[in-house]
């Protein structure tokens, strides 16, 4: 994994976009995160480095106001596949962000967005192949 | 023609009435139970309750053998998956997204969705249509996208009294590069080729193909900037 120093825009701060965020910060990254739940931000706590935005992560002129033409990277991580997908392929397609990760929960639509170009992480795939690992261990 | 509409609210309502009465055929997919229990309740046995973005639902909509999918729901997230499911796995062969967000057409457009209508863009192009004498229509964008990302579209300008081009024929004009007329409307709502068309009076309708940075240049041609 590459080390720190990066800035990186997150969307959405549920509990995986959280963990995500604390790891970056963690290992020197700059990090604005999205999310349209202000509760949601409980879940981290103020720092230098973290900027957190109540704000539509799919909306262009919301990401153009949270310096995505400047970012290294972009992680749409919201509970939504239909959120994800537009917010990272506006990322991707609109702003050209090198290196974009996009949440995709359904194992179908996982593949088709691999197949689209998208890079994507299922954490349900994830999950059951480690269960099923540890089922047979 | 078989069409799936995704999505029963207001607009996917409305145009499912139309597109029944119009004699297609129509199914409608709608994830939120009560707006289906509505819809089911006006159409009938059409109306699957569930959510239009996964593959399976879609297939079972019929999407294989389907020739139009019209993603009408008020998220643009939603349609946008919609229509990139329905022609990943089902190969539809023309895809409509409403698409709130105008930032969102040139997107959805590069994205592989075949029609992006703005919810946003069609209310201001009425707006202007009251509020100016003579101003350019958006009829319809056109599928094929230029190196540039732009498409051409379809569009439709009244020619007001004063206008250069009122008593002169089509084949008189001279029109901005890459621009096409397509038909004069009289005022009388009869249709007329260009070869035997008479000479344009006001409040002639013309129609024309035009890609989009020759449109102030065609309306400006054809109303002589009023």
């Amino acid at each position: 994994m590459a080390s720190g120093g990066k800035k990186v825009l997150i969307v959405g701060c549920g509990r995986l976009g959280a963990m995500v965020t604390k790891a970056l910060l963690d290992r020197g990254d700059e990090v604005v995160i999205l999310d349209l739940d202000a509760e949601n931000f409980r879940r981290l706590t103020e720092q230098p480095g973290l900027t957190m935005v109540l704000g539509d992560g799919t909306s262009h002129d919301e990401l153009r106001r949270d310096g995505i033409e400047s970012v290294d990277s972009f992680a749409a991580l919201t509970g939504q596949d239909t959120t994800n997908a537009l917010a990272a392929q506006t990322a991707q397609v609109t702003f050209k962000v090198p290196h974009v990760v996009c949440r995709v929960n359904d194992p179908i639509r996982q593949k088709m967005y691999e197949e689209l170009g998208l890079r994507t992480v299922s954490p349900s795939k994830i999950m059951t192949d480690l269960v099923t690992q540890a089922l047979d261990a | 023609m078989f069409i799936i509409v995704v999505g029963s609210g207001k607009i996917g309502y409305y145009l499912t009435r139309e597109l029944l009465a119009a004699g297609h055929e129509v199914v409608v997919v709608e994830r939120d139970s009560g707006r289906a229990d509505a819809a089911r309740d006006e159409f009938g046995g059409i109306v699957i309750s569930s959510d239009g973005t996964e593959p399976t639902v879609l297939g079972e909509a019929g999407a294989k053998r389907c020739d139009i999918l019209i993603a009408s729901t008020g998220a643009d997230a939603v349609n946008l998956m919609a229509c990139q499911v329905s022609k990943w796995s089902y190969q539809v062969p023309r895809t409509v997204a409403v698409v709130t967000d105008p930032a969102n057409v040139p997107l959805f457009k590069s994205l592989g969705v075949d029609v992006t209508i703005s919810t946003t863009e069609l209310i201001l192009a009425t707006m202007e249509e009251g509020l100016t004498g003579g101003p350019l229509v958006h009829v319809l964008q056109l599928h094929g996208i230029s190196p540039s990302g732009a498409s051409a579209g379809i569009v439709c300008v009244r020619i007001p009294p004063g206008s250069p081009v009122v008593g002169h024929t089509p084949s008189e004009l001279t029109l901005p590069p890459g621009t096409v007329l397509a038909a004069v409307v009289s005022r009388e709502g009869e249709v007329r080729a260009l070869a035997d068309c008479p000479p344009i009076e006001a409040n002639d309708e013309i129609v024309a193909i035009t890609p989009p940075d020759r449109e102030g240049a065609l309306w400006q041609a054809l109303t002589g900037g009023a």
